[in-house]
C-alpha cells in the first residue's frame, strides 16, 4: 500500500546481482527474504529505485558439512537452518537462536544472508556467528573474499560489505567435543526483537571450565565478545560458572521505547550468566 | 465453553441462553465476509490524507501545485475546499467560566495544527502509486509554536494555550457529606497517586471505507464504523440535507470506541462530493497508531479514610485527564471517571474534583471503559492498601463496603438492581484454589483480586432510543431490520436469538439486516455497552408486538381465546388448535393484520447534569464483577508471567453464553495489555510508537486461558434481565496485576504500564531480594 | 523515481491459476487483493507483524504484505477460503473454530486459521495448549482474548485436520 513504485529486477546468479549493484550504486537494494527490507519500504523508511531479487539464485541456500565446518548458503531460510540435522549436530547455537526469531512466517522466508547483511545489533544470528567464530564469504561476481564475523558487523545496520558485494555463504566451525552451548534472550514478548541476548560456548573437562566464549547482542552497535568474562571464568568449577562473572565491561546499550539503557545493562548480566550456566551444564553432560 | 454459569432465576428459554454458534462467524471463518476495505468499484479512486509532521505549529504555506500535477491525481483538497470545515462538539454541563464551549475541530487544518498527524490535505487519485507520489509533493511550511505536553502543566498559569480560552476543557465536582471531619475521625488514611497511559485501540482492521453517489444523488458511505448516525455530521460538513447521505456499516473488524467518532467518513464524503466518482480510503496502521484518538491518560490522586473494621469513611479524589489536541468526547469521558471514581462501594463522604486539559498530544476520546475503567486502578489499589494496613482480608473489606440495592453513589444515583459483588468475590476465590508455588529460586508468586463496576447504557439525559423492525415472510421465515452496527460482539446475532425466542422461529430461518442508516430503523451507537439494552429491547418489543398481532388474528379467526394461544416452531398452537404458520400468515393478510411490526425502546430519562455533579440517575444501571490473578515475577528480569486469570461478572442474563465469555476474555486481554505492555509514547507531542513493532499488544503467548464465571441475577434492564458486558471486564485487569505483583514482591506499582523496569523498581522497594546484578 | 513497466506473475490461488501483469513492486497481498480480487487476506499493518495477511506459499505460512508477488512466481497460494472443502463447506478446523466461538470481528481469523492449519499439520503429534499458544504468537487478535481460539485448535486435533 502507498509504496512508491520501484523497479523489480531478478538476478539468476550472485554475479548478476553484483553487476546490477555496480551499475546503479546507492539506489538499488538486494532483496532476499525481504522480512527486514520490505517492512521498511512499506513504512516509507526506505525508498529504493529498484530491488534486485536474488531468491531465484539456484543452490543459493545449500547447507553442507565440510571439513570441520558447516557451509550455509546465504539464501538458506531460518526455517531450513533450524530444521537441518547437520546444523543441529554441528553448531546447536544456531537452531537455539533461530527459535527466538520472530514468527513462523518470518522464519519461513527470512534468510541467513539477509539477516547478516542487515546487521541489526539486537539480532540473534550475527551474535551466534560472532561467538561461533564464523566467517562470511563475500562475492562481487568476479572475486571472493572472506571476512570474519567479528569484523563484518561494524555498527548499527552497517556491515563491512562493499557497495557491489553480496554474502554468498557462511562457514561456521563445527563445535568440537567437550563443548556445550547456551543461549538466553530477554524480549518484551515472545518473538519480539531482543532487548538483550547472550550466546555462550563453554568447554569443560573434569568438571572445570577449560575455555569459554561469550557474546552479547543489544548492548551496543554490534554484537560484542566479552573477553574479560571469558578470562575470568576459565578455571572455574563448571557448576558455579555464574559466580565468576564479575562486572561486564564495554557495554554501550541504547535506550528506546521498549527498554531503558540501564535496564538493558542489567539484563546483560542476567543473560550472560544464564547462557554461560547452560553452556557449562551441557558441556558437563557431554563429557 | 469453559465457563460456569450460576443462575439465580431460571426461566424456560429455548434459544436465548443457549451457546449457539453464531451465523455471522461462518463467513468470517470461510474468508467470504467483506469488510469495509474489501469493496471495489470499477473506476474507483483512492484517497489519502497528508498529515502534520509536527505537533504544534501555524501553517504558513500550503501549496498543492506540484502534487496536483502528478499523473493520475484527480484532486488535492484543502480546508478551503470543505463546504463546512468546522466540526463543533457540545461540551455538556460546564460553567460559563470554563466555556460551555463549543469545542471546534476542522476537517482539514487551515492555519494551525495541534497534534502530530493532524490532517491538512486530501489527495484523490486513480492509483495508490499516484497517491504515494503526490502525498510527498504537497508543500507545507510550519511555524512551530510551543508544545503543551503535560496536562498538569497545561492547567497552570502561564502555560501556552492550545485553543483560545485556556486549556481547561471541562471539570466536574462531587461534594457529599463532610470529608474533612471523616478524615479527622478515621483510624487509617491512605494517600497515593496513580497514573495511566495513552492506549490505542489497535483493532486488527485499520480505518477504511468506500463512498459513492447513487442514481438519486445520495452519497453512500460504506465504512467501518460503530455509529451510522454520522450521516448527519457528514451532511452538515457537505452542506447537503441529512436525507441525502446514507451510511452503511458492514461487519467491522474491531471498534472498541475507536470507530465511534468519524474517521474516514468526512474525507471519503469530500472526495466523492468533489469528484462525483466512487472513492476508497484505507488508513495505514501507521496513521491509525499515529493520529487516531486514544484512551485518556489519567493522573488520579486518592486519599482514602477508613475505620478500624475496614469501613470506608471518605474518599478525596483529584483527577486530571489529558484531552489531547481536540475535545472529542473528553468531557463525557471525564464525567464517567468522576461518577465511577469510588467504585462499587458505599462511601458516605466524598469530594471529587476532576479536570480535563487540552495538550498537543494525540486527541483522546472513546475507548472501551470510557474513563470509568482507569479509576479501577485507583479505587482497588486504595482498598487493598486499607485492608493491608488494617491487616484485614482484601475480599472481606470489599464485601463489607459493597453497594447494595437502595444505596446511592456519591453522585446521588440510587442502585436499583441487585448487586452480586460478594458472590463474584467468592466465585473467583473458590475457583482459584491454592496459590501455585514459584517455579524457581529467583521467582516470586503473587495473587490478588480486583472488583469493579461499570455502567451500561448511555447517560440518561441523552434521550437514548433504538428501534427494530421484524417481519414474517409468507413461508414463515423472518426478517429483522435494525440499524445496530455489528463490531464483532454478536450485536446482530443477539437480535436474531431474541426474535427466535419470542416468535419460535428457528434461528436458521431468520435473517438480520443491520447497519444501514437509510434502510434499517436507527438503533443508535454500538458503544457504551448499550446495544443489548437498547436494540435488544427494541427487538424484543417488535417481536412481542408481532406475536400478539398474529395471535389476536388467529383468535378472532378461530374463536379461541387469545390467552390460550402460543407460537411454536412452525405453528400457532392452542388447547384444541394447531394452525400451521404459513396458513396463519395468510389469515392475517385476509384480515388486514400486518405481519410485521416496529418496536422502539427508550432509555431511562434524567435531567442534564451541571458541573457540580448530582442526580438521581446518571446511567441506566451498572454491571459488577471481580477478577483474580496469579502472577509470577522474575526477580532478575522484571518479567511477569500471568499464571492464572479468573473473571466473574453478574451479567443479568446471558443471551448467548459463548458470546458473553468471548466478551469477557477479549476485554480482559485488552486490560492486561494496558496493565503490562501497551503505551502510546508521546514525547513533546511527538508520537514515538506508530508501528506495531513498538506498540505492543498481547499475543497468545502473553496471556493464559481466561476463565469466566457467569452469574445471572436476572436483574439487568436488558431483554430477559440482561446486563451489558462489553466494557465491564476491561477495568479489573489494570488493578489486579499491580496488586498481584505487590503481593509477590512487597511493593505496589502505581503507574501503567507495569514495565519490567517498574517491576524491578517495586522489587527494590519491597526489598524482597537483591537482583542478581547488584554488587553485594 | 523509476517505475516498473509490468511483471507477469502466475500464482495458483486455491487451486486456480491466476495470471496478471502488474507492477513488480506489488506485494503479494496487494496483488491478491487488487489484481486478483482475493480479499480474504487482510491489510492489518504492512509490517509483517499482525498476521492478518497470512497466506500459505507452497504450504508455508508467509506474511503477504512483506513478500513481493514477483518473488513467488509460480507458487501455490492458499488463503483461508482455500481451506474449505470442495463445495464450500467448512473444513474440520474451520468447523471447530465455529463451534468454539473462535471468531468475533473475524478480521484476524483467515490468518489465524492458516497458521493453525500449518502448525497442526507440521506437529506430527498432539500439541499442548501452551505449544498452541507459542505457535500462534505471531497472529494478533484484539477481540477474543485467544482462549476460544486455543480451544478450537486443541479440539481440532482430534478431528483429523491433516490433509
Amino acid at each position: 500500500m502507498f509504496v512508491k513504485p520501484f523497479r523489480y529486477e531478478r538476478a539468476a546468479t550472485f554475479g548478476e546481482a553484483a553487476a546490477l549493484l555496480r551499475e546503479a550504486p546507492g539506489s538499488l537494494k538486494i532483496l532476499a527474504g525481504g522480512q527486514s527490507l520490505l517492512p521498511m519500504v512499506n513504512l516509507g523508511l526506505l525508498d529504493p529505485d529498484a530491488l534486485v531479487d536474488i531468491t531465484y539464485v539456484s543452490g543459493g541456500g545449500a547447507i553442507a558439512r565440510e571439513d570441520g565446518y558447516l557451509s550455509i548458503g546465504a539464501l538458506a531460510t531460518y526455517r531450513a537452518v533450524e530444521a537441518d540435522p547437520l546444523v543441529a549436530a554441528g553448531q546447536p547455537l544456531l537452531p537455539a537462536a533461530i527459535g527466538w526469531v520472530g514468527s513462523s512466517r518470518i522464519r519461513s522466508r527470512g534468510t541467513v544472508g539477509g539477516s547478516l547483511a542487515h546487521s541489526d545489533p539486537t539480532a540473534e544470528l550475527p551474535l551466534v556467528m560472532v561467538v561461533a567464530g564464523a566467517e562470511y564469504e563475500l562475492t562481487d561476481g568476479a572475486s571472493s573474499r572472506t571476512v570474519k564475523a567479528t569484523e563484518f558487523h561494524e555498527s548499527f545496520f552497517t556491515a563491512a560489505l562493499g557497495d557491489d558485494e553480496l554474502i554468498e555463504r557462511v562457514r561456521v566451525p563445527v563445535l568440537g567435543p567437550g563443548w556445550g552451548w547456551g543461549f538466553a534472550e530477554v524480549s518484551r514478548r515472545r518473538g519480539d526483537f531482543a532487548l538483550v541476548a547472550g550466546a555462550a560456548l563453554v568447554r569443560v573437562a573434569d568438571g572445570e571450565v577449560v575455555e569459554a566464549r561469550l557474546g552479547l547482542a543489544g548492548v551496543g552497535e554490534r554484537p560484542v565478545r566479552l573477553g574479560g568474562v571469558e578470562i575470568a571464568v576459565a578455571g572455574a568449577e563448571a557448576a558455579s560458572i555464574g559466580a565468576r562473572v564479575g562486572e561486564l565491561e564495554g557495554l554501550n546499550p541504547v535506550g528506546d521505547v521498549n527498554a531503558t539503557a540501564e535496564h538493558r545493562r542489567r539484563l546483560a548480566r542476567v543473560v550472560a550468566v544464564r547462557a554461560l550456566t547452560d553452556a557449562a551444564a551441557r558441556a558437563g553432560r557431554v563429557t | 465453553m469453559n465457563g460456569e454459569i450460576h443462575t439465580s432465576k431460571l426461566e424456560e428459554l429455548r434459544v436465548v441462553h443457549q451457546p449457539l454458534a453464531r451465523h455471522d462467524q461462518v463467513g468470517k471463518i470461510a474468508g467470504t465476509t467483506r469488510y469495509a476495505g474489501d469493496f471495489a468499484f470499477p473506476g474507483m479512486l483512492h484517497a489519502r490524507l497528508v498529515r502534520s509532521q509536527v505537533p504544534s505549529a501555524r501553517l504558513t504555506r500550503r501549496d498543492v501545485t506540484a502534487a496536483t500535477r502528478v499523473p493520475g491525481v484527480v484532486a488535492v483538497l484543502l480546508g478551503e475546499d470543505v463546504p463546512n470545515n468546522e466540526i463543533r462538539v457540545d461540551v455538556p454541563g460546564q460553567a460559563v467560566a470554563v466555556g460551555s464551549l463549543k469545542a471546534v475541530m476542522h476537517v482539514l487544518a487551515t492555519d494551525r495544527v495541534r497534534f502530530h498527524g493532524e490532517p491538512i490535505a486530501l489527495v484523490v487519485a486513480e492509483t495508490e502509486e499516484a497517491l504515494a507520489a503526490a502525498s510527498e509533493l504537497v508543500e507545507i511550511d510550519y511555524e512551530e509554536v510551543p508544545v503543551v505536553s503535560d496536562p498538569l502543566a497545561a492547567l497552570e498559569d502561564g502555560s501556552p494555550d492550545v485553543h483560545q480560552g485556556g486549556n481547561l476543557l471541562a471539570e466536574w465536582r462531587i461534594d457529599r457529606g463532610d470529608v474533612d471531619a471523616a478524615f479527622a475521625a478515621a483510624d487509617v488514611a491512605v494517600e497515593e497517586t496513580y497514573r495511566t497511559q495513552f492506549v490505542d485501540h489497535a483493532y486488527l482492521e485499520p480505518e477504511a471505507g468506500v463512498g459513492w453517489l447513487d442514481e438519486d444523488g445520495v452519497l453512500i458511505l460504506r465504512v467501518a464504523t460503530q455509529v451510522i448516525e454520522h450521516y448527519r455530521d457528514v451532511a452538515r460538513i457537505l452542506g447537503v440535507p441529512d436525507a441525502k447521505v446514507r451510511v452503511i456499516a458492514p461487519y467491522v473488524g474491531g471498534g472498541f470506541g475507536g470507530k465511534e467518532d468519524m474517521t474516514v467518513e468526512p474525507y471519503l464524503a469530500l472526495a466523492v462530493h468533489h469528484t462525483r466518482r466512487p472513492v476508497r480510503m484505507q488508513w495505514t496502521r501507521n496513521e491509525s497508531l499515529l493520529a487516531r484518538a486514544k484512551r485518556h491518560r489519567n493522573v488520579m490522586r486518592y486519599r482514602t479514610a477508613a475505620a478500624a473494621d475496614g469501613t470506608l469513611l471518605a474518599q478525596d479524589i483529584e483527577i486530571v485527564s489529558d484531552a489531547g489536541a481536540y475535545a472529542y468526547l473528553s468531557a463525557l469521558v471525564l464525567l464517567y471517571s468522576t461518577v465511577h471514581a469510588c467504585g462499587p462501594y458505599r462511601v458516605p463522604n466524598v469530594r471529587i474534583w476532576s479536570r480535563t486539559a487540552y495538550t498537543n498530544n494525540p486527541p483522546t476520546s472513546a475507548f472501551r471503559g470510557f474513563g470509568g475503567m482507569q479509576m479501577v486502578l485507583g479505587y482497588e489499589s486504595q482498598i487493598d492498601e486499607v485492608a493491608r494496613k488494617l491487616e484485614l482480608d482484601a475480599g472481606e473489606v470489599r464485601k463489607r463496603n459493597a453497594l447494595v440495592r437502595g444505596d446511592r453513589l456519591p453522585v446521588g444515583q440510587e442502585i436499583i438492581t441487585e448487586v452480586q459483588l460478594a458472590q463474584t468475590i467468592d466465585a473467583v476465590r473458590e475457583r482459584a484454589g491454592d496459590r501455585p508455588a514459584p517455579s524457581g529460586p529467583r521467582k516470586r508468586v503473587g495473587r490478588a483480586i480486583a472488583s469493579n463496576m461499570q455502567s451500561y447504557g448511555r447517560l440518561v439525559w441523552l434521550n437514548d432510543s433504538a428501534a427494530a423492525w421484524i417481519g414474517f415472510q409468507g413461508d414463515g421465515s423472518l426478517t429483522v431490520r435494525c440499524g445496530v452496527p455489528d463490531i464483532g460482539g454478536g450485536q446482530a446475532s443477539s437480535l436474531g436469538q431474541i426474535a427466535s425466542e419470542v416468535l419460535a422461529v428457528d434461528i436458521d430461518r431468520i435473517t438480520v439486516h443491520f447497519g444501514d442508516s437509510a434502510l434499517t430503523p436507527l438503533a443508535g451507537t454500538t458503544t457504551a455497552t448499550r446495544q443489548l439494552l437498547m436494540s435488544g429491547n427494541a427487538t424484543y418489543e417488535a417481536a412481542v408486538r408481532l406475536r400478539d398481532q398474529v395471535l389476536a388474528a388467529i383468535a378472532d379467526e378461530t374463536g379461541q381465546p387469545v390467552r390460550g394461544l402460543r407460537m411454536e416452531s412452525g405453528a400457532i398452537v392452542g388447547p384444541d388448535t394447531r394452525v400451521p404458520l404459513a396458513h396463519a400468515l395468510q389469515v392475517c393478510r385476509r384480515r388486514n393484520v400486518p405481519i410485521e411490526a416496529l418496536g422502539s425502546f427508550f432509555g431511562p430519562k434524567g435531567r442534564e447534569v451541571t458541573r457540580d455533579l448530582e442526580g438521581d440517575r446518571i446511567f441506566p444501571d451498572f454491571t459488577f464483577g471481580t477478577h483474580l490473578a496469579d502472577v509470577e515475577v522474575d526477580l532478575d528480569t522484571g518479567q511477569v508471567e500471568i499464571l492464572r486469570y479468573i473473571a466473574a461478572h453478574d451479567v443479568g442474563r446471558a443471551i448467548n453464553p459463548m458470546s458473553v465469555e468471548g466478551q469477557i476474555a477479549g476485554a480482559v486481554v485488552q486490560g492486561l495489555g494496558q496493565a503490562l505492555l501497551e503505551e502510546v509514547v508521546v514525547i513533546d507531542g511527538v508520537n514515538m510508537t506508530p508501528g506495531l513493532f513498538q506498540y505492543l499488544i498481547p499475543t497468545a503467548s502473553d496471556v493464559p486461558d481466561i476463565e469466566s464465571i457467569i452469574l445471572e441475577s436476572g436483574e439487568g434492564l436488558g431483554p430477559f434481565g440482561a446486563r451489558g458486558i462489553g466494557e465491564p471486564p476491561i477495568g479489573p485487569p489494570i488493578a489486579v496485576i499491580p496488586a498481584a505483583i505487590a503481593d509477590a514482591v512487597g511493593a505496589r506499582p502505581t503507574q501503567l504500564p507495569v514495565t519490567p523496569e517498574r517491576v524491578l523498581d517495586a522489587v527494590a522497594r519491597g526489598a524482597v531480594d537483591a537482583p542478581e546484578g547488584a554488587t553485594a | 523515481m523509476s517505475e516498473d513497466a509490468g511483471v507477469s506473475v502466475t500464482l495458483v490461488v486455491n487451486g486456480t491459476p491466476v495470471i496478471r501483469t502488474a507492477g513488480g513492486h506489488l506485494s503479494l497481498l496487494d496483488w491478491l487483493r487488487e489484481a486478483a480480487g482475493v480479499t480474504d487476506p487482510k491489510y492489518g499493518c504492512g509490517e509483517g507483524i499482525c498476521g492478518a495477511c497470512t497466506v500459505l506459499v507452497n504450504g508455508e505460512p508467509a506474511s503477504a504484505c512483506i513478500v513481493l508477488a514477483a518473488q513467488v512466481d509460480g507458487a501455490d497460494i492458499t488463503t483461508a477460503s482455500g481451506l474449505c472443502e470442495p463445495g464450500g463447506s467448512l473444513s474440520p478446523l474451520q468447523r471447530s473454530f465455529h463451534q468454539h466461538h473462535a471468531a468475533q470481528c473475524g478480521f484476524c481469523t483467515p490468518g489465524m486459521l492458516l497458521c493453525a492449519h500449518a502448525m497442526l499439520r507440521d506437529a506430527g503429534r498432539r500439541l499442548t495448549r501452551a505449544e498452541i499458544r507459542e505457535g500462534l504468537h505471531g497472529n494478533l487478535c484484539r477481540c477474543t482474548g485467544y482462549t476460544d481460539i486455543v480451544d478450537a485448535i486443541e479440539a481440532a486435533q482430534s478431528m483429523g485436520i491433516v490433509r
